[in-house]
């Protein structure tokens, strides 16, 4: 386990560019080389055609709540300080069958449902007793 | 994402009725107790041999675990009995899905000579090892690169979180209910109070209880998880030849499939979300047994969480899938039901979270008829192994 766990390693190479993305404020995602399918998690063989080659794209940052659930209990004491929170699935605009994990904020509990329209928002991550912040895309209701 | 191009069964050759379960043990089930993973199996082992009256020096075949701690190998096994002969050994056994497929692998050795008498042994020591946060279910999620990046820094993890996930979309896609994952708790949790050694004989559960108790992970409550425990079993196989010399009844190993998702350990990229690779290994191995669901007397499935025991029901073909919710309300579960009795001994909820390898024990006992929460006349029995990335069904039968 490296030093900021659980914060993302931003240097561990097949994520690195996900969180470089956030920290100038775009979604980054890879898409196969060879049929164009978007590939996740990346640098893991295309689903479609089975390529192992991609290249990183924007996309919109438009996604839908395909799953979620309340963490209350703090299953590490890293998670203390945050319970309860809302972590879940964004299936994406563009193909919803890559869905990232993220948090899910500035929603009430009782307004959570799946399906429901969702906008990136980058926003530094901390954890309680762990140096640093990194930026990560996370998710808030879409305001139309 | 629905359809079945997110995973596939394994190609398996025919082993049915060729070998049998001639011996089982169950290791003392515990919460912290001190003891050691080759304590615990060697515990197991020597209970599976006397219940199957053979000694240590007519094992010639050994199945076990590469991971999750030190599992009993061909050296444990040898350093705990004093022994010193030749083994076969074979690193596809254990618990888990190796739990249900361990029979397919010692079914080809003892058909080709390699071995007689094959032992399958596991044992965790989870709950002692607990203080340390070391070697427990989390642990190896946690050392996953792409978890450790992707997904525990957004708090999705550990499994529990995972599995809450699913049951979210589950009750989005087909109405599932918190009263329906309860009835699931609650039939494991009688069981339990039926069944001498299981960790949670004294603790009463109601469905009412269930739903006042407070949520983990919504729309889990910490009934809807499995125990952290220390404990293991282990049983014995031969040829059905061999089998009719021993002094226990027959119970024969009619059919094993082996489903997989591509998805591997990523839960999140899954491409039928709310389902399991039951759905590829269950079919195949009916096919071998040559039953249907219908035929199935007990069922016993690996439940970590209560919306897997809902997933595998559905994806075996017990229900439709979606059905599984109302399926398993009210006394579908239990042992008296004359429905479909799961899990009779309480599960990985409430017996002992040894990782499925006292499911196989409990079936073979229920097949028996020597089980605590005994199923009137059960002489077909399925258990249904799951690690997420696989799954498998042994069906066993009363010869
Ligand atoms: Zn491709």
């Amino acid at each position: 386990m490296h030093a900021a766990f659980p914060l993302p390693d931003v240097d561990w190479p097949p994520t690195r560019e996900l969180f470089a993305g956030a920290a100038r404020g775009e979604l980054r995602v890879t898409r196969c080389n060879l049929c164009a399918t978007l590939v996740w998690y990346p640098s893991t063989p295309c689903r479609t055609c089975g390529a192992e080659r991609q290249e990183w794209v924007t996309v919109s940052g438009r996604g839908t709540l395909f799953s979620w659930s309340v963490v209350r209990f703090p299953w590490i004491p890293q998670f203390k300080s945050i319970v309860p929170f809302v972590t879940g699935l964004v299936a994406l605009e563009e193909d919803p069958r890559v869905r990232l994990v993220s948090r899910i904020v500035d929603c009430p509990i009782d307004d959570l449902r799946c399906d429901m329209p969702l906008e990136v928002d980058f926003r530094p991550l901390r954890f309680d007793g762990v140096d640093g912040e990194v930026v990560v895309p996370l998710f808030r209701p879409e305001r139309r | 994402m629905t359809g079945t191009d997110w995973g596939f069964a394994s190609d398996l050759d025919d082993v049915s009725g060729q070998i049998a379960i001639v011996g089982v043990g169950d290791a003392d089930h515990s919460k912290a107790s001190g003891r050691t993973t080759y304590e615990i199996a060697g515990q197991a082992a020597e209970r599976a041999l006397a219940d199957a009256g053979l000694t240590a020096r007519d094992v010639d075949g050994l199945m076990y675990v590469p991971f999750s701690g030190d599992q009993m190998d061909a050296k444990a096994f040898h350093a705990h009995f004093g022994t010193s002969h030749d083994l076969w050994t074979s690193d596809r056994g254990g618990g888990m899905v190796w739990a249900g497929s361990a029979p397919y692998d010692a079914a080809l050795a003892i058909r080709s000579g390699k071995a007689k008498y094959v032992l399958n042994t596991f044992s965790v020591a989870w709950a002692t090892q607990r203080p340390q946060m070391v070697g427990g279910p989390g642990h190896v999620h946690a050392e996953d690169l792409y978890k450790q990046n992707l997904e525990v820094p957004f708090g999705w993890f550990p499994q529990p979180v995972y599995f809450a996930n699913m049951a979210t979309r589950h009750m989005h896609e087909y109405g599932t209910t918190s009263e329906q994952l309860g009835a699931i708790a609650v039939a494991c949790r009688r069981h339990a109070n039926l069944t001498p050694g299981a960790v949670m004989k004294d603790k009463l559960l109601t469905l009412e209880q269930y739903l006042a108790s407070p949520l983990v992970a919504d729309p889990f409550r910490k009934e809807d998880c499995c125990l952290i425990s220390d404990g293991g079993a282990a049983y014995v196989m031969t040829s059905l030849e061999r089998a009719r010399d021993l002094k226990q009844p027959i119970i024969a190993v009619l059919g094993v499939g082996v489903g997989n998702a591509k998805s591997g350990v990523y839960w999140s990229q899954q491409g039928d979300f709310t389902a399991t690779p039951q759905q590829f290994a269950a079919p195949r191995s009916f096919a071998m047994a040559g039953v249907k669901p219908d035929d199935v007397d007990v069922l016993a499935c690996y439940d970590p969480f209560t919306i897997v025991s809902l997933m595998q029901i559905e994806d075996m073909g017990f229900c439709a899938k979606g059905d599984g919710g109302k399926f398993v309300s009210g006394d579908t579960l239990h042992f008296d039901s004359g429905k479909l009795p799961y899990n009779t001994h309480g599960g990985m909820l409430s017996h002992a979270y040894v990782l499925g390898i006292a499911h196989v024990t409990e079936i073979v006992r229920q097949l028996r008829g020597e089980a605590a929460a005994q199923v009137n006349n059960a002489a077909i029995g399925v258990y249904g192994g799951y690690t997420g990335p696989q799954a498998s069904t042994l069906v066993l039968g009363r010869r």
